[in-house]
């Protein structure tokens, strides 16, 4: 599978990559723009990306911008529920606010940082990824 | 309620409406436990509640709650669907409860920082079979069944961050010496040692690489930074160079502080914009409630590119607006007790021995001070207030008791609840739950007759009654757990206490009623024959009190024979500051609580009687006092041993009187209670120790350890 890793953080890049990297191909993007640009380049070459895991403090564009982004341009591309890319949102910022944000703006799963990497890949087997 | 809390982390939002919604379901059942069936408001509710509970904790991914409270869910959904006759009523209370236990203990779980990890297979198997039996009435009775329960499974996941109990969160504060060189080298040296072990690691300044002058910053404030790690420590102190360290402070933290901490730290760079809100928010009171309710949004948290060797911050720094926060119940304590030493300090400057200086024109300093004191009481009404909690927790408990214990003793009880909403100090509910918990088991168990026909050949509903009443008056919160069962007898409790040699040999008659009642409360005393579950063990009265006592409670019991028992607890409304008044006795001071002094009085040598033994009595207009000389008590000399010319406090506690002599009296003050220290021996009849404004320490007294005292040596 293909998964987009938007992660500026050096030390939690390294380790989710490591993580990923064992389900699949991982492309690595180190701020919130990038990973909007890498999303629409593997939409227009036509292998769109599975998975995107995203972090929410990074600059430019912080994650819920960025999953914003990619809901918008999905659904202005017409591409139906079932095949949108999981999103995964990696955040040390737990508040139950944040996480009913992103929900409603439709994210997959929220997981909170220190990432519990058991549960991390149960939730990829729910999301029919794994 | 929602709105209230939600700065929390998903899990505590999670647990905390989890719970409230248990409570709220445990308060319908119990409610509803002697109906005959749920109407269909209860049996919506019930529904909404195990679908909510169901819903979340699959987000959350703790599937043994999902999947028991999926099943009550799938019973609910039948019974609101079909309506069947003929529900086993009480089964079906059973089986709520049974899950509300279930999920409350995994929440317990949860809270403790383990994993949920409790079996629920039984627990699904017995639903399925009583779903399987309600189905079969269903059809039975030519209802019609429903189309199943649809379940949506959960399409979003929440997954909670691995925090396990071995992360150690830490504040740390590194202080150079002034002279020190390269102050920000050596800062970065010790966040490069620390990512070692660092799970997290957020520092200020942050910018100790690129700017130089960050240095400076370091030496005149400090360097700190906030850890979380899962080494001790003492490894963490290891590896800290230490070396032109002038002072490493080390604390610490909660889970929670360090949450509040980070928000601190990342917070460092808001713009002073942050107050124009605060102004704005008095113009448009009426929109303020849009506000408040304004959440998050996307490119809320985008991140100021990183300047080399700069920490993270957040290009947009948006003051969040709330009228509502919830406090760390460590900083209200903390609170009190500066409010205390304030409280103190007041009297230090007040009373100033150096205002004592004759001729010295005062007015301006006395407005002054008047104004201070004003302002210092009502800082701890306030302080007061903060604390307060209605008792309706606590009394939710109690109705589960005596649904439990009732049911399993198998009597008829009705439980009546009065003034729930009283607000205490929260100090106070910690103490007395398990108190009161003890004084309801009791009276189901012990005060409620056994069989209904004892009742009614008294004249006596064969259902029996429990009163629980909370109301606050004068300055004291008075409890009280009352029961219309057989009531205490007086002979038998006071065969019992002398058969087991707790009171020494006396006629009945010698004995005042509060005294015999007073029995019940010795260590090693139960009416009780048959030690039951719930209560009867003997342990549990003279726990009840001291536990009362120890935040100077008291308990009151009256009972009559046949018509029923009440237990009274009366707790003082605030712990920590009293009104006393400031007695001298030889050199030392004391300090008498106000409201247990009844009077002051002169009296001459005739009124006093003197036993051969060495006792004495006070005789005031015909009735006759115990009497002690406090500075033959506690040894003080150069006091005066005449009484004429002394003072007679007359002190009452639990209608005992006692009287005192002292010197003279000082003055009347608010008193912070202080804990005697423990390496001082405890001294019966001083209850603990305060600073007067001259800064000499006062000793407390405290009546009831005089008035045992004084019981103990006759």
């Amino acid at each position: 599978m293909k998964i987009l890793l938007a992660e500026d953080d050096f030390a939690s890049r390294k380790f989710m990559d490591k993580q990923l990297s064992r389900y699949g191909e991982c492309d690595v993007m180190v701020d919130g723009e990038e990973a909007v640009d890498a999303f629409m380049m593997a939409l227009e070459d036509g292998e769109p990306y599975d998975l995107a895991c995203l972090d929410v403090m990074m600059p430019v564009m912080d994650g819920y911008q960025v999953l914003k982004a990619i809901r918008d341009i999905e659904a202005q591309k017409g591409i139906p529920k079932s095949k949108r890319v999981k999103v995964i949102m990696t955040t040390a910022l737990n508040d139950e606010r944040n996480v009913k944000m992103a929900f409603e703006l439709g994210c997959e799963a929220y997981a909170g940082k220190p990432i519990d990497v058991e549960k991390f890949e149960k939730v990829l087997t729910k999301l029919g990824l794994i | 309620m929602a709105e209230e809390f939600n700065t929390e982390s998903m899990l505590d939002m999670f647990l905390y409406e989890s719970g409230q919604l248990l409570e709220k379901l445990e308060g319908i059942i119990l409610e509803k436990q002697d109906a005959d069936c749920f109407d269909d408001a209860d049996i919506n509710e019930i529904f909404r509640v195990m679908h909510t509970i169901k819903g979340s904790s699959g987000v959350l991914m703790y599937e043994n709650i999902t999947k028991v409270t999926h099943k009550l869910e799938d019973v609910f959904y039948y019974l609101r669907e079909s309506h069947p006759d003929d529900v086993p009523h009480m089964e079906l209370v059973e089986k709520v409860l049974a899950v509300s236990d279930f999920v409350t203990g995994e929440l317990d779980k949860l809270k403790n920082g383990d994993t949920p990890d409790g079996d629920e297979k039984q627990l699904v198997e017995d639903l399925d079979e009583f779903l399987g039996r309600l189905k079969g009435e269903i059809t039975k009775q030519g209802i019609q069944m429903p189309q199943a329960n649809k379940h949506v499974e959960p399409t979003q996941f929440y997954i909670t961050p691995v925090a396990g109990d071995d992360s150690h969160f830490y504040r740390i504060s590194i202080h150079y010496r002034s002279d020190t060189q390269m102050s920000n080298l050596r800062a970065y040296s010790a966040t490069y040692a620390l990512k070692e072990v660092a799970e997290d690691l957020l520092y200020t300044p942050d910018d100790i690489l690129s700017n130089e002058a960050s240095a400076d910053v370091i030496v005149a404030e400090g360097f700190h930074m906030l850890l979380q790690t899962k080494s001790s420590k003492e490894d963490v102190i290891a590896l800290i160079d230490s070396s032109e360290a002038e002072e490493i402070n080390f604390d610490e933290l909660s889970k929670e502080e360090y949450g509040r901490a980070l928000g601190e730290f990342g917070r460092e760079e808001v713009e002073p914009a942050a107050a124009a809100p605060v102004a704005a928010k008095d113009e448009n009171n009426g929109n303020n409630k849009e506000a408040k309710k304004e959440g998050p949004k996307p490119g809320d948290y985008v991140v100021k590119t990183k300047e080399a060797g700069k920490g993270k911050t957040l290009a947009k720094n948006q003051p969040k607006q709330q009228s509502i926060i919830s406090v760390n119940v460590e900083k209200m304590d903390a609170l009190m007790d500066l409010i205390g030493e304030l409280v103190i300090a007041e009297a230090v400057v007040l009373q100033n021995p150096d205002l004592k200086v004759p001729g010295l024109e005062l007015s301006n300093f006395q407005k002054a001070s008047g104004q201070l004191s004003k302002i210092t009481t009502e800082l701890q009404e306030v302080i007061m207030s903060m604390r307060m909690m209605p008792l309706t927790n606590t009394f939710q408990k109690m109705r589960r008791i005596v649904f439990d214990v009732s049911r399993k003793l198998g009597k008829d009880i009705e439980l009546e609840v009065v003034g729930e909403n009283t607000e205490v100090d929260k100090n106070i509910i910690e103490h007395i739950t398990d108190p009161l918990m003890h004084l309801v088991r009791n009276s189901v168990d012990h005060g409620i007759e056994e069989d209904p026909a004892d009742r009614t050949a008294v004249g006596k509903p064969s259902k029996g009654k429990i009163t629980l009443e909370a109301k606050n008056e004068g300055g004291k919160v008075y409890i009280s757990v009352k029961d219309d069962g057989k009531g205490l007898n007086k002979e038998k409790l006071y065969q019992k206490a002398l058969d087991k040699g707790l009171i020494e040999n006396k006629p009945i008659n010698e004995f005042t009623d509060k005294e015999i009642f007073r029995f019940i409360t010795l260590p090693g005393f139960s009416t009780k024959e048959e030690v039951t579950e719930y209560s009867g063990r003997g342990v549990g009265m003279d726990v009840v009190v001291k536990n009362i006592q120890s935040i100077s409670g008291r308990l009151d019991i009256s009972s009559v024979e046949f018509e029923g028992s009440e237990m009274t607890l009366v707790i003082p409304l605030t712990l920590a500051i009293i009104n006393g008044i400031v007695v001298q006795v030889g050199n030392s001071p004391f300090v008498i609580e106000t409201a247990s002094i009844k009077e002051f009085v002169r009296v001459g040598e005739d009124s006093l009687i003197s036993e051969p033994s060495g006792e004495e009595y006070i005789v005031l207009r015909g009735e006759c006092y115990p009497f002690i000389r406090l500075n033959e008590r506690y040894d003080l000399p150069d006091s005066n041993d005449k009484i004429e010319e002394g003072i007679i406090v007359v002190l009452e506690h639990e209608g005992s009187q006692v009287c005192v002599l002292i010197d003279k009296l000082l003055q009347e003050q608010e008193i912070v209670v202080k804990p005697i220290p423990s390496y001082v021996r405890k001294v019966k009849g001083l209850s603990g120790c305060t600073q007067l404004g001259d800064g000499s320490i006062a000793l407390i007294l405290d009546i009831a350890g005089l008035l045992m005292h004084d019981g103990e040596r006759r």
